[in-house]
């Protein structure tokens, strides 16, 4: 329970940092990337190595699709360890960040974009539990993980940090809202 | 037995029906690894292109219509016999006469709308992967 507690600690803190970090920079982007309030919400969801490795692509895809998510974006990528350094930045004080790093390079990913209501939520709900220990029957992480640090999937923890995700991996006109 | 590559899409109806996950389940579970994947909406431009081997055949406007509907998934799949293990997943193209357990026979409407395209033989895989794909797409599996 502490640990949840610091985890939600530690995300509405980044989430503070990112929005600032955001803000100082606005003035020189044309165009908001944010989703307009009628836009179906977005998040960004990552098939780890693991999962790769293990065959279950389709089927980790297939608990959004039947869960009322729109695939909205693929791409297979492999991460060099630059760019995973880069994308989990925010933990990189963190004692287990050089781990996740090497981890997260060591096969190539599937990165998605998932849109529908609650986007951000719902695909939260569908992975499960960061640690597949205490993740509840029927979650991808129960399913599908092996351990905290093969955990299978990411997935954005909010909107603004979605939308920064997104726009990490994807251009504008990568991504097919249907 | 070397590794095979083949060119695979899942086309915009199975797109379309949320089928993506169940059509990528079958090959991973058969055999075949998943070594690139994109989702493109093709321009008629590019449909007319990738299919202009079927220019002079009477189904080909409504086949680029088709195509152009929504995006697809293109995605490369390794292994032994990747082609012909390939075809055998997904079925006879009239769904009608794909035998039961196959993709078109679950998930394909009509000879028109038939859910994936494979390629045919190895050569054509070799230009149908080079179309969609760079050298560098195409990922080595290291695990």
């Amino acid at each position: 329970m502490k640990k949840w507690i610091l985890l939600i600690l530690a995300l509405c803190c980044t989430s503070a940092k990112d929005n600032s970090s955001s803000d100082s920079t606005s003035a020189n982007q044309v165009a908001p990337v944010v989703a307009t309030k009628d836009q179906a919400e977005r998040t960004l969801s990552i098939i780890k190595p693991d999962a790769v490795a293990n065959k279950h692509i389709g089927e980790i895809i297939s608990r959004f699709e039947n869960n009322g998510l729109t695939v909205a974006a693929i791409k297979m990528q492999k991460l060099d360890k630059a760019t995973a350094g880069e994308f989990y930045a925010v933990h990189k004080d963190r004692p287990f960040y050089p781990g996740l790093v090497d981890f997260m390079s060591s096969n190539p990913v599937v990165i998605m974009v998932l849109e529908g209501d609650n986007a951000v939520v719902k695909n939260r709900e569908i992975m499960g539990a960061t640690n597949p220990n205490d993740a509840t029957t029927g979650t991808i992480r129960k399913d599908f993980a092996k351990s905290v640090s093969e955990n299978a999937v990411h997935g954005s923890d909010s909107i603004e940090n979605a939308e920064i995700e997104i726009r990490f991996f994807f251009k504008p006109e990568e991504i097919y809202s249907r | 037995m070397s590794k095979e590559r083949t060119l695979s899409i899942i086309k915009p109806d199975a797109v379309g029906d949320g089928h993506i996950g169940e059509i990528l389940s079958r090959f991973e579970k058969q055999g075949l690894k998943i070594v690139a994947a994109k989702m493109v909406h093709l321009s008629p431009a590019k449909a007319q292109e990738f299919y202009a081997v079927h220019k002079e055949r009477p189904f080909f406007n409504d086949l680029i219509a088709f195509m152009t509907t929504g995006p697809v998934l293109a995605t490369v799949l390794e292994g032994d016999n990747a082609v012909a293990k390939n075809r055998d997943i997904m079925g006879a193209t009239n769904p009608k006469d794909a035998a039961s357990g196959t993709i078109r026979k679950d998930f394909a409407k009509s000879i028109d709308e038939n859910a994936v395209h494979g390629s045919d033989a190895a050569e054509t895989a070799t230009n149908e992967i080079a179309f969609f794909f760079k050298p560098e797409e195409v990922l080595a599996r290291t695990r």
